[in-house]
């Protein structure tokens, strides 16, 4: 019986294949003389033709690539890598040339490189490395080359249509096996038909002939996006993937899939008697929902998560008369598990204190989105629990090690996925984190002297994110490693010329509470005049790092990773003979139901307090949003631009 | 922890730690190793030489764990190539409750060299990550590598990112064969002959380099300690005479690679139809060169070492630095002028002219200057121990126009491999009018404090090549990005209107960039006042801070930058203060800065001249005076007032 085997491949060959090798095209006039190209202005590259081939019947992929090189960036192009996994792929049959913008064909004569890029075990991945001759600005790049697989395989491709430069015309084709009831995946399912998702594009089809081939022809593709702040890139990426499947629709599949995902899910948070013992020491009879809950979160949150420390190996389980973990009962016997194992404990623990929670597991919004129309489970990376709490569900994180009740990290907030409800398994998404819960607030104590010089001491007070981030590099790191990771990540925050030295944080242990560190800062700050000195009022908005500020246009969503509030309080004390020279105007911007931005300032006697108050209330927005964003935050840039005029005339001197 | 030097490895049956593994890990962690994330408890290479000067390196290490995130680094490697054979590589576990555990053959992985775009290398690591690595732990590994027959020399690196308690390098040589061995920042340690000439160093509780936080830095390589052994023909005594026998080892390596072939002869010779001067020739052939030979890396083997011939460069029109270099020799032979190799490396300070070795990562050449030629655009020049001028050229930087030099070699040293000529050379350092650039602006400043106008800047020597390297490497989408980001932190809120970069076809014509914007509240009210800062946009200020400083000063490059800005003023503002002018030489630079009135236009201006690319780190007070000086004249406020 043949394995399908088919993603295999997918993880591995980025380009695509062909039944029988294509020929290579002689160039048009027309794109031997091309210097730029009006379908992409300003690209360095664009693929001229682009074709994939895959035959299940013969067992090879085939790629076919014409490219015209228009920049000297573009002529890294030359240089091709085709990664495999070598113990049932070869490549092989590689053609290139290069024909120069005058029609001078130089053929590559050097032998392909097949390199070995990671090999553990019997696992061995190969990448094919080959470089084409004599490239120069307006060459044509041509070259060809077969992907062949084991006889009892098949293949089913992926097409990555979009690629990082435009490409005018691309031709897919797929033949499939002519005998998928011979076919199974891991579970034993006969995979005996063929499904295919596509996402994206502009209106081509995947097209089906007489002979059950399927082919995709498709022009004028533009380049994907390359943008800061962008969401991940397989939810934007347009592509076709082809499944051999038992089933005859995605929601069918889902359905299905999800009670198998379901049954080992529940198979492994299973109440056992054991558990019930344990929540019994919890919980007393008497308490709430809501206390019942979180004195659970809290028992699972004091367990080993071995993703924060490290998973023991065969030979240590052996030593220590262990096997691995089997379920929610194991891993509390052994008080250690992994963050998902750890999720699900607390799954185990809620339903045997008598409260209704299910299971959920999500995509990691930090390497991709969920999507539907990928008919594969492995999509989903963690686990998070969901507990019923007075009638309404609470999203908890309890794999994320100090993580506080009521957070989810933000990788798994706005997360779609699996759930288990009351009346089944369904596709979900995930509670988001809002701006209350993930606060951070900036306290500068500063002192002035009359040299310019600068000294105090800045209180970074830290809830829900970012909290939860210095919490984790805590466990993850020595206080040292952390230290200078923090300096780091202020630097950005303190003006040119002041320097940040990390003391030391507060409540590091006690996840609930907000964790505060505290910082010493010295060095010089402002400018002056014979009269004046010139303070920014914004003292960690200074050096104009926002973002959103620069790029008036936008064509791809923007992914802020989770909602916050920010608060500045800057407190500056003067030397004597200082004063506020004309006050600092009030700002107050709004964008509704978005963005909020607030500053005030008070002068009293020797100190001058500036207080700005930044809050989102969004993770993900829409390109049509980005014109709203850009206004938005180019109004906050200015009023954070804005100084503090001192007068000193009546001060000693100095500058 | 890793070695260099390939094959297999046996998992089959279980062996015990070895006695020097178990003594290691009695060694105590010493104070100084507090905040370190690893240290090393011991570490022993011994290079066993046979009669032909091939080695089998050994190695002995001990490494605990001192913080989680050194869990990671607790791994035993060994690195080879194409002509190298690991023999062994073992792997232990000692962990802190002192239960010993053997890496298996599922522990074991290897990774090829396949991450860098431009190079195509069958190098090779194997990596052993023994279990039960937790904080407290140490880990034992014994690694034994047949290294390629052309090694002839090791570099033992005292000084790492971690410290170390006890280290020691042998080398067991054939009886008559000669060794040599140099010493880089670090008094050298006397060896001893444990046994007939075999040779053993020892270093003692060597504390880590840590420049993470160290701003305007050298690189790391440049200061951390390290001694080279040699055992080939370059162990000769003498600092010059071993320098000299690297050279000729490696002009000996090289020997015929450039022979032009009949393809590379005609080319060369419609190159120079016409030249009939030495700058001419040289620059129409560098140009070629730089223009049509792309950078690309083939290793397998010897590769690393020998460039590849020149006919089959020039066929591919793609190689590394020894090719590009191989070829323009090829070139200029046709052309009848004389040049060489030259070993160096990018990061200024590495090749240090007490400490002979082939250490070095980079290659360019080195022109013969005929005698009694002169040209203004041979600024490059260094003139060797023989009297021979040689203009210093680095082929595979593709945008340094022949006769200037990449700032990032200004400074350094390297081989001139020229046979018996062969010496240590140390190359130029240009003066300030070879680089730079110069801002000039004009602006129309509205009572509203809305700021328009345009920036002209011109970016001459090392600096305008790297603006083409940049712009090279960037499509307009992120040219445009690049500069509104730049723009952005002097000019919140700007609005970017056109821009143009113009880039000559000679490369020794500056490139030039142009652009229009207007900034909405450039300027700020304060009561009847409006504050305007009169140095519009870019900053010249390096990274400094005030702690104690020990390790040199990075200056970059020596240059000239320049600053003119005039901003016409609103109707109905006077102005009331303007920022004091700045004045200050430091030796090795200068600044100088005004802000004037003329009517109703502010004029600024401002020069900053630096003329050496490294000081030590005694004039740190200098260097914080000078950059501090910049810093706050570039914040320099204008206030006008309505009067």
């Amino acid at each position: 019986m043949n394995r399908m085997v088919g993603y295999v491949l997918a993880a591995f060959v980025f380009l695509g294949p062909c039944a029988a090798l294509a020929q290579f095209r002689e160039p048009k006039k027309a794109e031997l003389q091309m210097t730029s190209d009006p379908m992409a202005p300003g690209a360095d590259a664009v693929y001229l033709y682009r074709e994939e081939k895959t035959d299940d019947m013969l067992h090879f992929h085939s790629i076919y690539a014409r490219i015209k090189v228009l920049t000297e960036k573009g002529k890294q192009l030359a240089t091709v890598r085709i990664p495999y996994e070598r113990r049932s792929f070869q490549v092989r049959d590689i053609e290139g040339r290069t024909i120069h913008p005058d029609g001078t064909v130089i053929k590559m004569t050097t032998k392909p490189s097949d390199l070995m890029a990671f090999k553990s075990g019997t696992t061995q991945v190969n990448t094919m490395v080959f470089t084409l001759p004599s490239v120069e600005v307006g060459s044509i790049l041509e070259y060809q080359l077969d992907i062949q697989y084991d006889d009892n395989m098949v293949s089913s491709p992926t097409w990555d249509v979009q690629q990082p430069y435009f490409v005018h015309e691309a031709h897919y084709l797929f033949v499939p096996s002519r005998t998928p009831g011979t076919i199974s995946n891991s579970r034993g399912q006969a995979l005996t038909r063929l499904m295919y998702g596509q996402r994206g594009g502009n209106g081509a089809k995947v097209q089906e002939d007489i002979r059950g081939r399927y082919s995709y022809d498709v022009t004028n593709v533009p380049a994907l996006p390359d943008d800061d702040w962008m969401p991940p890139l397989n939810s934007l990426r347009w592509k076709v993937d082809f499944y051999y499947t038992a089933y005859t629709s995605g929601q069918e599949f889902w359905k299905d899939e999800g009670k198998y995902w379901a049954k080992k899910t529940e198979e492994f948070a299973n109440p056992s008697k054991e558990l019930r013992k344990a929540v019994s020491g919890m919980v007393a009879p008497g308490d709430s929902e809501d206390q019942k809950a979180r004195k659970i979160y809290a028992a699972v949150e004091a367990l080993e998560n071995t993703d924060f420390t490290r998973a023991k190996s065969e030979e240590e389980l052996k030593q220590a008369k262990l096997k691995e973990a089997k379920n929610a009962e194991d891993v509390w016997t052994r008080k250690s598990g992994t963050s998902d194992q750890l999720a699900l404990l607390y799954v185990a623990l809620a339903r045997a204190a008598g409260l209704t929670a299910y299971p959920m597991e999500v995509v990691d919004r930090n390497r991709a989105l969920f999507d539907a129309s990928y008919l594969s489970i492995d999509q989903l990376d963690d686990y998070i629990a969901i507990v019923v709490v007075d009638g309404k569900e609470v999203f908890l994180d309890p794999g994320q090690k100090m993580c506080p009740y009521g957070l989810l990290h933000w990788k798994h907030a706005l997360a779609g996925g699996l759930r288990v409800t009351a009346k089944g398994t369904e596709l979900a998404l995930s509670a988001a984190d809002t701006y209350k819960q993930d606060m951070l607030e900036r306290v500068a104590n500063l002192y002035r002297q009359p040299n310019g010089q600068l000294s105090g001491i800045v209180r970074y007070v830290m809830s829900g994110q970012e909290a939860l981030r210095w919490r984790q590099a805590l466990l993850l790191n020595n206080p040292d490693e952390v230290k200078k990771q923090f300096n780091e990540w202020i630097h950005g925050d303190l003006p040119d010329g002041v320097q940040g030295d990390f003391d030391h944080f507060l409540a590091t242990a006690d996840y609930d509470e907000n964790l505060v560190a505290t910082v010493k800062v010295t060095g010089s700050i402002g400018s002056a005049t014979g009269k004046r000195v010139f303070l920014p009022s914004e003292f960690f908005e200074s050096r104009g790092k926002l973002p959103f500020v620069a790029e008036a246009k936008r064509t791809v969503p923007v992914d802020v990773h989770y909602a916050r509030m920010v608060e500045d309080s800057v407190t500056y004390t003067l030397p004597a003979g200082f004063q506020e020279e004309g006050a600092l105007p009030p700002v107050s911007l709004s964008w509704p139901d978005h963005a909020v931005m607030r500053v005030v300032s008070k002068s009293s006697g020797a100190q001058v307090s500036v207080t700005r108050l930044l809050m989102y209330n969004y993770a993900l927005l829409n390109s049509q949003d980005y014109g709203n964003l850009h206004d938005f935050y180019q109004k906050v840039a200015k009023a954070d631009s804005q100084q503090l005029v001192l007068d000193r005339s009546n001060s000693a001197a100095g500058n | 922890m890793t070695l260099t030097g390939a094959g297999s490895v046996s998992f089959a049956r279980e062996t015990p730690v070895p006695q020097w593994g178990l003594d290691a890990a009695k060694t105590p962690t010493p104070a100084y190793a507090q905040n370190a994330a690893t240290v090393v408890l011991y570490d022993e290479t011994v290079e066993t030489v046979d009669a032909d000067g091939r080695s089998v390196e050994t190695e002995h290490e001990a490494v605990r764990v001192l913080a989680p995130q050194g869990r990671d680094d607790a791994v035993c490697a060994a690195g080879y190539s194409s002509d190298e054979k690991i023999k062994a590589l073992r792997g232990w576990t000692i962990t802190a409750d002192s239960k010993q555990f053997e890496a298996k053959a599922t522990d074991v992985m290897e990774v090829g060299d396949t991450s860098v775009p431009v190079m195509l290398s069958t190098y090779k690591t194997r990596i052993v990550r023994p279990p039960a690595v937790d904080v407290g732990a140490t880990v034992i590994c014994e690694s034994e590598v047949l290294l390629a027959p052309y090694q002839q020399e090791a570099d033992w690196d005292v000084q790492r990112d971690v410290p170390v308690v006890f280290q020691a390098m042998e080398v067991d040589l054939p009886a008559g064969r000669a060794h040599a061995v140099s010493w880089h920042r670090m008094e050298p340690v006397k060896g001893v002959e444990v046994a007939p000439n075999h040779w053993r160093w020892e270093v003692k509780d060597e504390q880590r380099l840590d420049l993470r936080d160290v701003p305007s830095r050298p690189s790391w390589q440049a200061l951390a300690a390290r001694m080279n052994v040699e055992w080939g023909d370059a162990a000769v005594d003498g600092t010059d005479a071993r320098w000299k026998a690297l050279g000729k080892r490696y002009t000996a390596l090289e020997a015929g690679r450039p022979d032009p072939t009949p393809e590379i002869t005609a080319k060369t010779q419609t190159l120079l139809a016409g030249a009939t001067d030495f700058y001419t020739k040289v620059q129409r052939i560098t140009e070629y060169l730089q223009e049509n030979v792309r950078y690309f890396v083939v290793m397998r083997g010897i590769g690393g070492w020998q460039a590849h011939p020149a006919g089959e460069i020039f066929r591919n029109r793609y190689g590394d630095c020894k090719d590009k270099t191989t070829l323009l020799i090829s070139m200029l032979r046709v052309a009848g002028i004389e040049s060489t190799y030259v070993l160096v490396d990018d990061r200024r300070g590495v090749v240090d002219p007490q400490a002979p070795s082939f250490y070095g990562d980079h290659m360019i050449t080195a022109i013969a200057v005929p005698a009694g030629v002169t040209d203004a655009h041979l600024q490059a020049v260094v003139t060797a121990k023989n009297g021979k001028r040689y203009l210093i050229f680095d082929p595979t930087n593709e945008e340094t126009p022949v006769g200037n030099l990449p700032a990032y070699l200004q400074g350094g040293y390297g081989i001139l491999a020229a046979g018996d000529d062969s010496q240590i050379l140390a190359l130029p350092v240009l003066s300030p009018a070879a680089n730079g650039a110069e801002r000039t602006g004009t602006f129309v400043l509205m009572a509203d404090g809305t700021l328009t106008g345009k920036v002209d800047v011109t970016r001459t020597g090392p600096e305008g090549a790297d603006l083409r390297e940049t712009l090279k490497d960037s499509d307009q989408k992120e040219r445009r990005e690049n500069l509104e980001r730049s723009l952005a932190t002097d000019l919140p809120g700007v609005v970017l209107k056109q821009f143009d970069y113009a880039q000559p076809q000679a490369l020794d014509k500056p490139v030039t960039l142009d652009y229009s914007f207007t900034a909405d509240q450039y300027a700020h009210q304060a009561g009847n006042l409006l504050l305007v800062r009169p140095r519009v946009v870019g900053s010249d200020a390096l990274a400094f801070d005030d702690r104690v400083r020990t390790v040199p000063i990075n200056l970059q490059a020596t240059g000239r930058w320049r600053d003119s800005f005039d901003i016409a003023l609103p109707p109905g503002y006077v102005v009331d203060e303007t920022p004091d002018p700045v004045d200050l030489d430091v030796g090795f630079a200068s600044y100088h800065a005004k802000t004037t009135v003329k009517g109703n236009v502010l004029h600024y201006e401002r020069v900053l001249d630096v003329r050496q690319v490294q000081i030590p780190a005694t004039k740190a007070a200098d260097f914080r005076k000078l950059e501090s000086t910049i810093l706050t004249d570039e914040r320099g406020t204008v206030v006008l007032k309505q009067p």
